[in-house]
């Protein structure tokens, strides 16, 4: 290949290799993408098998290129065909033998593979601004490609028609800012160092990518390596006396290496690098130093000082390196992002490359979105596009079901925005205003099994370890702060430790030299910003919430269930057949299992390790089977009371709160009276959860068992007045009274005929009144409370159940398998529509005007804020309308002095102790969280308990809640054989068929045999007892 | 107080002769950059290409080559972790525990692999087959959890299937 002496010979050669091209384009072009995650899904093994497989069929029409990697980071090996007339068609997950099917069906007949095939519509392609990752179909090894794309036609135009100062000028306007981090305007930085004094001065790339969780630069290099070549010659004419560069490239990425290494070496064949470049007399070449495994070296100083060949250690500044940087000389460092843009800035203008982006962060941003994501790979989007966008929209959410939690920014400097924050743009200054960094822009998703202070932690280990050693700071600062976060992990913390790690956070963020040690405390002051809860968990309930941190718990089931429910325990008893031990361990710890073995919303499950395999245990239905099991044979457990005691406790309200506080009150030997205005007992458990979820007959034999315990439950005894319990002789009080007030959606044509509240339509329902509901009923709500009632209204005769949600189906907060059963019954869910209007005649309703909702940004509870789309008013038909759009407590009984009630009608008290503003009065329950759960409800019934025993017993009251009275139960310690860890899907739950079970009110869910249990049960792999280990 | 952090000892093995090819061979290398920038640091980066790791010996040798004080060569090496000054194993796991590595599970491979093969992290195991070390982050998070033996990138790799990876490398 002839040296280029001219721009003139440079456009001939592009015109050449245009009609070159244009020849090739005539035929199909297969392109194997080849990046390095392609190359280790075997990629190369796809790309022989084209080429082997075109030759021997003697396809002539058809031609394999190779090309770079176009992002979709977890659907390798991809592979694009190009049609002349047809167009482009992208392939993911392809193996070597999918490929006869591509060419047989595709190639050869022209039809192409639907199932293999990347829906154009796919938000991966779709959504992203592509303008950096802008050659990623080419093949990085042929500079040729690159030149017939415009390469290096800005080089040429700065030499030939541009002054450096213009060069440096355009830079400016157009914006760019350093897209390594910290996101310094780069015409700024080269100005600096173009004034800088001597003749002698270096261009340098950035190309240390050491933030885990990053590899967009790794991309570029890869996929794009001539427009690093490119903008740094711009940038070595632009800064002037510039005849040098280097581009440091991390060794963990020899493909990248090697490519800019070919690359390197083509343009300078090509007479692109060295001396008079295209016949301009500029001289500009270009080294490649390859690291050696230091992340320290990333920082300016430390990369500079380690071309030198020695230690990266940084260095105070001033002076920059702009005035003393390499061998002492000005030099500039940027970022491979940042070179890369330059070229493109130059050809097609300033005004080109600001048309995307915000005011201050002009352009696009190449970002990695990786972790618990749908959709894992490398995205470029303008600046400024917001996350839950690219997290929800492009990464297609979390999986599994799985709650977002947060997203980790910045790498190691970063910090972590929680889903309060979806909204947020990422751009240099909003992210920097919640106490994160954008760093590079890897962007490593959170969901709820990760735990925030554990994150930290991760952090801090790796920052201890890169930390070079220079400044006390950052090398006793650092694993001092990870020694504290350790205490806390391990259950040691205390609070004064975490006012230590703060301070300590402070200092070393502000003492440190270098970038390291002042933002490595950054992982810690945000997690603690927007997370300080989980810390005090860690701290005082000795609860890591994610169960991540094992010193605090043994199994993830046990730690996670509000009750702390021995799960294993009961699991593997049950497994030995020993049904009746499992049931009295269970019996420990929660009084009422009968019930919630059939409507709890079961977090354990959501925890359970055997997912990770195939399925969760269904330890929800074991519990049915062993409580089931037990009463069914009349062994039902009344525990001994050691002593009587005196202390009258009164307890307003008989829901699962009352019951179970009244039972562990009792179990010490208290006297207690429960105060219940129905004239049932059971709270939502009676008059809310319908009859075919838990009958009412089985939740009445475990009222029966409490009160056989000596409980004094009074029906229909309403308390009109607390201060009076006091006067006659009751000690404490505990108010659980719920929250059974049904909101109302305000809005015109409620008080008519039909027109119901969910809650007071379940209560009349399950009290056996007589209810009358429509033909044609409208539910509105989408929790559990309007699933109930939809599938309450069709057992009451319905011919048909409509649920209006105004949110998206995945926003619903209902438990997915009643959200199941019921559209299996025939029930309609409607989503994205609110009604406006209720309809009647006469005073009775028979229509309700409907209005279309789009979601748009994101709310705090990081679903999308519905919004009403005027104009797409319809209007159905409807004979009745339920509203399930929220409940709230009723606490007009209550006096006020020393309790306070706040705006959503909820009591306030200490959410560990359950304390209020009055001595002796604790509330616990749906009317102090608001509605919650069975199983918190029972949970904050035995925190009131220990905290009313306490009281009575002049003690502190503390967080921590402690429950006497055990009664040992010996568990089996029989680990699961070999055979019961392969994979084995859950036992089915039967049902009764959605047919048969809408005409009756008969429980719907059927219980495991026994030896169906005892199967299901030896599926567990008793991580209880490999924490022991 | 406990002390949290984890220091890796440098260790050095016995000293070991290194033959006259060897050296000559490390002369070349030290000719070959000369002038460039960071020769040190290409120097140890060859030589330990040539030779697998970076015995004292051949500090000595660069040292003396070069005119370096031997403390300094010596600081260089322990500096970066990518210089060794014992020899690694015939197959070099390292197990990526970068951010989205950690966040899909990749604590639990390093542990598996460690009680798997009776190793710490930086150790070689005895028959010189496998040596295990974590890395911070190899750059193909989306295909975590990821691991690299020699030059193979495993990628979604589940603690069930190590046994079967590693089976493929004798």
């Amino acid at each position: 290949m002839k040296r280029l002496a001219s721009v003139e010979e440079l456009n001939k050669l592009v015109d050449q290799i245009n009609k070159k091209l244009s020849q090739r384009e005539k035929k199909t072009q297969v392109k194997v993408h080849l990046g390095t995650c392609g190359i280790s899904s075997g990629a190369n093994k796809v790309l022989a098998a084209f080429q082997r497989e075109i030759e021997s069929r003697k396809l002539t029409e058809v031609v394999v290129l190779k090309a770079a990697c176009i992002g979709l980071c977890d659907r390798e090996p991809v592979v694009t065909i190009v049609h002349p007339i047809k167009g482009k068609t992208i392939y993911y997950d392809l193996s070597e033998d999918k490929v006869p099917k591509v060419i047989e069906q595709h190639l050869i007949k022209g039809k192409i593979v639907d199932e293999w095939k990347l829906n154009p519509d796919d938000p991966l392609l779709k959504l992203q601004e592509i303008r950096v990752m802008h050659n990623q179909d080419l093949d990085p090894m042929n500079i040729e490609e690159y030149i017939a794309r415009d390469g290096y036609q800005a080089l040429a135009k700065a030499l030939t028609q541009m002054k450096p100062e213009d060069v440096i000028a355009e830079i400016g306007k157009a914006g760019l800012r350093g897209r390594g981090g910290a996101g310094f305007p780069t015409a700024t930085k080269w100005t600096f160092v173009r004034n800088a004094q001597g003749d002698e001065k270096y261009v340098v790339c950035n190309g240390d990518e050491g933030d885990p969780g990053a590899y967009m630069n790794r991309a570029v290099l890869e996929g794009n390596p001539h427009s690093i070549v490119e903008g740094m010659a711009i940038g070595a004419y632009a800064i002037g006396n510039v005849r040098q560069g280097y581009a440091y490239i991390r060794a963990e990425y020899p493909l990248a290496i090697e490519t800019l290494s070919h690359a390197i070496n083509q343009a300078r064949e090509y007479g692109l690098l060295g001396k008079n470049i295209l016949g301009t007399g500029f001289e500009f070449d270009l080294d490649i130093f390859p690291g050696a495994g230091a992340f320290v070296c990333g920082e300016e100083t430390a990369l500079l000082i380690s071309i030198e060949g020695k230690r990266g250690n940084p260095r105070q500044r001033p002076p920059f390196p702009a005035n003393k940087g390499l061998f002492d000389k000005p030099t500039t460092l940027n970022n491979v992002e940042t070179w890369s843009n330059v070229p493109q800035i130059i050809w097609k203008g300033a005004e080109w490359f600001s048309s995307v982006g915000t005011t201050t962060s002009k352009g696009t941003k190449t970002l990695c979105l990786v972790g618990k994501v749908h959709n894992t790979g490398l995205v470029e989007v303008p600046l400024g596009t917001s996350l839950g966008k690219i997290v929800f929209d492009i990464g297609g959410g979390i999986p599994n079901g799985k709650k977002y939690k947060a997203v980790q920014i910045g790498g190691p400097s970063g910090g972590v925005i929680p889903i309060e924050y979806l909204n947020t743009p990422v751009d240099y200054e909003a992210v920097t205003a919640l106490g994160a960094i954008m760093g590079s822009g890897g962007l490593v998703v959170m969901d709820e099994d990760s735990c925030m202070v554990d994150v930290a932690k991760f952090f801090l280990q790796f920052t201890r370890d890169e930390s070079c050693g220079k400044c006390t700071p950052c090398r006793a600062g650092i694993p001092k702060m990870l020694e504290l976060l350790t205490r806390i992990t391990n259950g040691e913390g205390t609070m004064e430790d975490l006012a230590t790690l703060e301070e300590l956070a402070e200092m070393v963020g502000s003492a440190s030299i270098c970038g390291l040690g002042q933002t490595a405390p950054n992982p810690v002051l945000t997690t603690l910003r927007h997370f300080r809860e989980e810390y005090e968990a860690h701290i005082i309930d000795k609860k890591c919430p994610a169960v991540v941190c094992q010193p605090l718990f043994r199994a993830p089931c046990q730690h996670t269930c509000p009750v702390g429910l021995d799960v294993p325990g009961y699991v593997a008893l049950i497994k030995a057949g020993n049904f009746e031990k499992a049931y009295r361990l269970i019996m420990q710890r929660l009084p009422l299992p009968l019930s919630v073995g059939r409507v709890c919303h079961h977090p354990c499950e959501g925890k359970c390790r055997r997912a990770q395999i195939e399925d969760p245990i269904a330890i929800k239905h074991l519990k049915r089977f062993a409580a089931d099991y037990a009463f069914n044979h009349g062994l039902e457990y009344i525990p001994q009371i050691k002593e009587k005691r005196k202390e009258k406790i009164a307890i307003i309200g008989a829901g699962p709160a009352g019951l179970s506080a009244a039972w562990d009150l009792a179990r010490e030997g208290f006297q207690v009276t429960v105060f219940e205005a129905l004239p049932v007992a059971g709270g939502m458990l009676a008059v809310g959860i319908p009859e075919y979820r838990l009958p009412k007959n089985v939740l009445n034999r475990e009222i029966e068992t409490v009160k056989k315990l000596g409980v004094d439950i009074r029906l229909n005894s309403p308390v009109n007045d607390v201060e009076s319990l006091l006067k006659d002789g009751y000690q404490a009080v505990f108010i659980a009274t719920g929250a059974h007030k049904g909101d109302k959606m305000g809005i015109p044509g409620e008080d008519l005929n039909g027109v119901f509240d969910a809650i007071d339509f379940l209560r009349e329902v399950n009290l056996g009144k007589d209810i009358k509901v429509g033909q044609k009923v409208a539910v509105v709500g989408g929790g559990n409370s309007a699933i109930d009632t939809a599938r309450v209204a069709l057992r009451k005769g319905a011919k048909e159940v409509h649920i209006l949600y105004r949110r998206e189906k995945r926003d619903m907060p209902a438990i997915v398998e009643e959200i199941e059963a019921a559209e299996e019954e025939g029930i309609l869910i409607h989503c994205l529509t609110a009604p406006v209007k209720i309809m009647g005649k006469n005073g009775k309703v028979d229509g309700v005007e409907c209005v279309r909702m789009e979601p748009r940004e994101f709310d705090k509870s990081g679903r999308k804020t519905p919004y009403q789309i005027k104009g797409s008013e319809y209007t159905v038909n409807f004979d009745t309308v339920i509203e399930a759009t929220g409940q709230r407590p009723d606490t007009t009984y209550l006096s006020r002095d020393g309790i306070s009630v706040t705006k959503r009608g909820t009591i306030v008290a200490d959410p560990r102790t359950l304390a209020t503003g009055r001595k002796g009065d604790f509330a616990g329950g749906d009317v102090h969280t608001g509605a919650a759960t069975v199983i918190e409800a029972i949970a904050a019934g035995q925190r009131a308990a220990c905290s009313i025993r306490r009281y009575l017993q002049g003690e502190e009251l503390t967080p921590l809640v402690e429950r006497n009275g055990y009664e040992p139960i010996d568990v089996p310690s029989v680990m699961p054989t070999e055979d019961q860890l392969k994979e084995k899907h859950r036992l089915k739950i039967g049902e009764i068929p959605a047919a048969d079970r809408i005409t009756s009110f008969e429980e719907t869910v059927l219980p495991y045999s026994a030896k169906e249990a005892i199967e299901e049960a030896s599926r567990c792999l008793r991580c209880d007892l490999e924490a022991g280990e | 107080m406990k002390q949290a952090v984890e220091t890796k000892p440098i260790k050095e093995e016995a000293s070991k002769a290194i033959d006259s090819k060897t050296q000559q061979q490390i002369k070349k290398i030290i000719e070959a950059t000369e002038g460039q920038a960071g020769a040190p640091i290409r120097v140890l980066q060859k030589a330990q290409g040539l030779i697998g790791y970076l015995p004292r010996e051949v500090l000595e040798i660069i040292a003396r080559e070069m005119r370096i004080p031997l403390s300094e060569m010596y600081g260089i090496t322990s500096f970066y972790s990518f210089f060794s000054m014992v020899p690694k194993g015939k197959y070099v796991i390292q197990v990526c525990l970068g951010t989205s590595c950690y966040v899909k599970g990749g604590q639990k491979i390093i542990d598996t692999l460690k009680k798997e093969l009776g190793l710490e992290s930086g150790g070689t195991t005895a028959d010189g087959r496998f040596s295990l070390q974590t890395v911070r982050c190899i750059g193909c998070c989306g295909l975590s959890p990821v691991l690299a033996i020699n030059e193979d990138i495993h990628r979604r790799v589940k603690p069930s299937r190590l046994k079967d990876i590693l089976s493929s490398y004798r």
